[in-house]
């Protein structure tokens, strides 16, 4: 650990790591902010996340209703009088402010009595008790609305996972998006650790070529091939179909499998496998025997990756794959299908991006100590 | 289901076929071909050596030459045609994307992605690794910072399109800026800033994928070559920049090629936060409008993506030339 | 998919089932045979109809409530052929429908939202005519028939015009939506001419208020909300004939005559007072997120522009006629065009033609198949043989009288445009528009793309 180096300067420590810690954290916390907003309003209704910010859900706030009275004038000297408990005659609540029309909904505290248009009073107390007069000779021909505040405690369900998983094609996508990311992770890795076998442990003229070429093909914008691609799969009649996809994701993956993966095998100890040659096993054995199971990390780092590109790939998933709801995969549902129809609904919305995220989240979490073994062979030299 | 069981027997089929060629291949060449015994045995293992490699190599450059380089030359062949395909239009369409300030906004737009987005990335990788090391939670922040690598770039729109909302009530930034009393601004229409602010999501993306890597490298380094310099008196930040940078260079420019590359393949972000509206278009998206529609011109974007990951390529090539020898 | 079993109930529903149909199959609220819909048609349709074992697919651009609607419309259609209908809806329908026809896996039908789109898929053999004496048809059974017929024509391949479009489903565009209680509380009257319209928008701010609700975004086909008001306002203008030419571009798009409409628009959009939240937030609200200013209280505005099917986007509970209301988007008084009225349509195509492909336009000739949907709502007809009294509320017949009452009638030219152009070039450009460029140059560029093309 690096900390033991820092003895030596043990005065400068303690103000350094004080900074270090606050500047780390600071990091953290901005990092964490986006996904934690997500977080909080996936697990609020839509008309309280545009009513107020995620970071007040936890405490109580003010919002305002429009109420419809009902109810018969009577005739006082005052003028027709109408009467009742904005919050209906069983309900409570606490009125903060209320107004005469929906423009100035927070006109008048409780209590006061307020002047409305054409000489009509209201009046509505704490508890919700209202006095609506108007002074006009006619009997008025609808009751009015009023509108007050009122503090409204934080509310917390889990509506939106509800609507999602069960009302809404989602558990179809998920299962879709599985579908897809299985063998588009399984079968490269199959297909890169022979070849990067050969390229690692076995001699043969155009090594360095083919080395080279795969390293040239690791930068190749994976535009380039959509519409040949596409056409190719159409003419030997596989179309667009989940056949197209495993393929398409093959493909695309193959030069960062090889290339990872041979430069994990090139670091075995060559003392292991020229013994084994000794002994008269042939590469077949070596590989299967020794190799394999020696690049582990390799082949999980490499695993890794390429769930996470194929689980989150809505490109490819959008060309090859059906464009119907049966084949469609969960970004594809969430790009297309959600927020069209539920634009404006962000707690749906957030539900949606949880739902997703969850199972790479999980598969990072418990591989994420492969990922680094992995990767550290192919790029630290 | 049916799709689910069609995905288990292609594991099954797919993973037994792999194996079974593999396999098949091997014995057919050992047992049948070239068997190691009788007048030629010598030979005979000489023969199948050399052919061995290439049974290994066979489907991975099958797929190889079918996903990635065919569509090379037969992108670029279809983008010397007509938008039906049907004419030869020579370097027709190349003019055309010239002559359209669009494409000329996105080609702008991509090189801005390409040189902020790695240099942010790893920089701010490169501290938080370096920051980490010393501390007792260290693995708890690094893996908080490395969370988003596991979200989709839709995913993560969605997520900054809520740190981005215009309603002071539902976006943090304007919210912040209300507390100030500034008025409400849209970030993703604030001309040219707007595209650092979608290039800030693909930072805080893949700054995690640099701090993994970079720490690894820093932790690295032997302990010997740090213990010596603080005896000589150098001070944290000089050992951290005459010392460890040095180090670990090589690493820093593998990352930085890395995401460079990944770069010019991502195009959900800004299809999914502005649809290329607003001055923010770059060429992935920009292909996409062109996409099935002119299939000339959007080869010949895609085109000119590869151009312009060509001198990464090269440089990558003779890096691993270099290895090689 | 659900068939439910029912005792046959004294009354009218027995009379109107066919001898021998023991089953009366409900969906939703509508069970054969009840209500006031056009049932006999339905069973006959039903009796000499058998396509058991089929499998219909189509593709459209309805997601969300409006799928649920179509879904219950297709479930009849279900019971009465045994065929299994799968209707998939994608907000990025445009883009979907030419890669999948492109890549062969085309659905059986496909429901166009515009018929521009159609008819450069026509061009390129994509779609499959509809049958003989279909264009017949619709000209002697919906309302201004030929001009359906025209809407549903395009080239085909080698440039022969065929009849590829059914219509099925019609929205109104010039309608402003507006919360009557809010307009009543501040005593404003609903304006009769675009004079009267654009002197309560000013009143509206003097009072402190914002006037409207204006929202461009919509995913990748940010921009189209812009495309409506741009027409309606070339209806309002300038001459239908000079509208017509715009659309074939023979008046071209930079021409003074539609930069003027551009600018007309620009002064509702445009001017930071006028709109909730600001210019600036026009260009990324989302327009199904754009109306919530109507509901809110305060009011976040008191107006907003919005074709006949915006309700679907209203919060939940909302009654139409009675928390919100529309009225027609008027004309000046001093320019003489009479009463325009902008609408569009959906139409359906046969992308890969089948026997149940075929049936689905049959099914769709039928009047009930148009009232299923006028009973759930957000649903107008150009079927003349449809039962009005099928029209969810009052407010459904009150646009077919602002449809009626209309001195002229034109689609929306977007989406009769070629597609680079009305579903791309005219969208964009009108968020080039709204973000500061002027009109001028944003129709030049407009016009530039669509000279490529030619």
């Amino acid at each position: 650990m690096a900390a033991a180096t820092d003895d030596g300067i043990a005065g400068a420590k303690s103000g350094l790591s004080l900074v270090t810690n606050i500047t780390v954290l600071l990091l953290v916390v901005l990092w964490l902010v986006p996904t934690v907003g997500l977080l909080v309003s996936s697990f609020r209704d839509r008309d309280a996340i545009s009513g107020s910010g995620w970071w007040r859900a936890f405490t109580a706030t003010s919002q305002n209703f429009a109420i419809s009275t009902e109810g018969e004038f009577t005739e006082t000297p005052d003028g027709w009088t109408l009467t009742g408990n904005v919050f209906g005659p069983d309900g409570s609540g606490d009125v903060s402010a209320f107004g005469g029309r929906r423009s100035e909904p927070n006109a008048f505290a409780p209590g006061e009595t307020g002047e409305l248009v054409r000489g009509r009073t209201l009046t509505i107390e704490a508890n919700g008790d209202f006095v609506y007069v108007d002074p006009d000779e006619e009997e008025p021909s609808r009751t009015p609305s009023l509108y007050v505040a009122t503090e409204v405690p934080p509310t917390f369900g889990t509506d939106n996972y509800e609507t999602i998983l069960f009302s809404n094609g989602m558990d179809r996508a998920f299962i879709n998006t599985l579908t897809v990311t299985i063998p588009a992770t399984i079968i490269p890795i199959l297909v890169a650790a022979f070849a990067a076998y050969a390229l690692a442990w076995m001699d043969f003229p155009f090594r360095g070529t083919i080395i080279a070429i795969v390293v040239g093909l690791l930068v190749v914008p994976l535009q380039l091939a959509l519409v040949p691609m596409l056409k190719f799969h159409n003419m030997i009649g596989i179309g667009q179909s989940f056949y197209g996809i495993w393929f398409a994701h093959t493909g695309f993956g193959l030069p960062l499998a090889i290339y990872l993966l041979r430069n994990y095998m090139v670091g075995l100890p060559r003392d292991i496998i020229e013994s084994a040659k000794v002994d008269g096993a042939t590469d077949f054995q070596v590989f299967t025997r020794i190799v394999l199971p020696l690049s582990f990390p390799a082949l999980a780092s490499f695993a890794i990756f390429q769930f996470l590109w194929t689980w989150n790939d809505l490109l490819i998933a959008k060309v090859f794959l059906p464009s119907s709801a049966e084949s469609w995969v969960m970004t594809v549902k969430i790009a297309d299908d959600l927020l069209g129809s539920r634009g404006g609904d962000w707690g749906i919305l957030a539900a949606a991006a949880f739902v997703s995220i969850a199972v790479p989240l999980l598969v990072f979490f418990t591989m994420q100590r492969y990922l680094v073994r992995g990767l550290l062979a192919g790029s630290v030299k | 289901m049916s799709p689910l069981l069609q995905g288990i027997l292609t594991v099954v089929i797919g993973v037994g076929g792999c194996i079974g060629y593999f396999w098949s291949s091997n014995l057919v060449l050992d047992k049948v071909l070239f068997p190691p015994r009788g007048p030629n045995a010598g030979q005979n293992i000489n023969r199948a050596n050399a052919i061995r490699p290439w049974l290994f190599l066979l489907p991975a450059m099958a797929a190889l030459g079918l996903y990635l380089v065919y569509p090379v030359f037969g992108s670029f062949w279809r983008s010397l045609f007509n938008r039906a395909g049907t004419d030869f239009v020579g370097a027709g369409n190349y003019a055309a994307l010239m002559g359209d300030s669009e494409f000329r906004g996105a080609l702008f737009n991509n090189f801005l992605w390409v040189l902020f987005v790695p240099a942010a990335s790893t920089f701010l990788g490169l501290l938080v690794a370096q920051l980490t090391d010393r501390l007792k939670w260290g693995n708890i922040a690094k893996s908080l910072i490395f969370m988003p690598m596991a979200i989709s770039f839709v995913g993560a729109s969605l997520i900054w399109k809520f740190v981005y909302a215009v309603d002071p009530e539902i976006g943090i930034i304007n919210a912040i800026r209300d507390t100030f009393g500034m008025a409400p601004v849209d970030p993703l229409q604030v001309d040219f800033w707007n595209n650092f602010f979608l290039m800030v999501i693909l930072v805080w993306v893949q700054t995690g994928f640099a701090m993994v890597i970079l720490s690894a490298a820093l932790r690295g380094i032997p302990e010997e070559t740090i213990e010596a310099a603080i005896i000589d008196g150098a001070s944290p930040v000089q050992i951290f920049f005459r010392i460890k940078i040095p180090q670990i260079m090589g690493t820093i420019v593998v990352v930085w090629t890395t995401i460079t590359i990944l770069v010019l393949k991502v195009f959900d972000i800004v299809y999914a936060m502005t649809g290329g509206n607003f001055g923010t278009q770059i060429l992935p998206s920009y292909m996409m409008e062109y996409m099935f529609r002119d299939d000339g011109r959007a080869t010949a974007v895609a085109f000119v993506i590869m151009i312009i990951v060509l001198p990464v390529m090269v440089w990558n090539i003779v890096q691993a030339k270099r290895e090689v020898h | 998919m659900h068939r439910t079993l029912q005792t046959l109930m004294a009354g009218t529903a027995v009379g109107l089932l066919a001898a021998g149909a023991a089953m009366a199959q409900s969906h939703g609220d509508f069970t054969v045979g009840e209500g006031e819909f056009t049932w006999d048609s339905y069973q006959e349709f039903a009796d000499s109809t058998d396509l058991s074992g089929e499998t219909l697919t189509i593709s459209g651009p309805w997601t969300g409530d409006e799928k649920a609607k179509v879904d219950i419309v297709m479930a009849f259609f279900e019971d009465a052929t045994g065929a299994s209908v799968e209707y998939s809806g994608s907000d990025n329908f445009e883009q979907d429908i030419i890669i999948a026809a492109r890549a062969g896996s085309a659905p059986n039908l496909a429901v166009f939202p515009q018929p521009g789109l159609a008819a450069d898929m026509a061009s390129q053999g994509l779609l499959t005519p509809l049958e003989d004496g279909t264009a017949e048809w619709v000209a002697e059974n919906f309302a201004a028939g030929d001009s359906w017929v025209d809407l549903g024509t395009y080239a085909d391949e080698s440039g022969e015009d065929q009849i590829y479009g059914f219509f099925y489903r019609i929205d109104l565009k010039s309608l402003v939506w507006y919360s009557p209680a809010a307009f009543d509380e501040m005593g404003y009257d609903i304006p009769e001419t675009m004079e009267d319209l654009k002197a309560l928008t000013e009143q509206i701010v003097e009072d402190g208020e914002t006037p409207w609700c204006i929202g461009l975004g919509s995913g990748a086909a940010t921009g189209w909300p812009a495309t409506d008001w741009v027409e309606d306002m070339m209806l309002r203008v300038n001459s239908p004939e000079d509208y017509d030419a715009w659309v074939t571009n023979e008046l071209p798009f930079d021409d003074p005559k539609v930069v003027a409409a551009i600018e007309e628009f620009g002064w509702f959009a445009t001017n930071d007072d006028f709109v909730s939240g600001g210019a600036q937030s026009v260009a990324n609200t989302d327009f199904r997120d754009s109306p919530s200013g109507l509901f809110e209280i305060p009011p976040g505005c008191y107006m907003h522009r919005q074709a006949s099917f915006i309700p679907a986007f209203f919060p939940e509970g909302t009654v139409v006629g009675e928390d919100v209301d529309f009225f027609y988007f008027p004309a000046y008084e001093d320019q003489d065009l009479g009463q325009p009225v902008l609408g569009a349509g959906t139409l359906f195509a046969i992308t890969d033609p089948s026997d149940a492909a075929t049936a689905m336009i049959e099914f769709l000739k039928l009047p009930v198949a148009h009232e299923l949907w006028m009973a759930q709502g957000g649903f107008l007809t150009a079927h003349a043989g449809v039962n009005p009294e099928t029209y969810a509320d009052e407010s459904q017949a009150a646009q077919g009288e602002i449809l009626s009452e209309a001195t002229t009638f034109r689609f929306d030219a977007s989406d009769l445009m070629p597609g680079e152009i009305g579903a791309g070039a005219f969208w964009t450009g009108m968020v080039d528009y709204v973000t500061g460029a002027d009109a001028e140059s944003v129709a030049g560029s407009i016009q530039d793309r669509w000279d490529a093309l030619n």
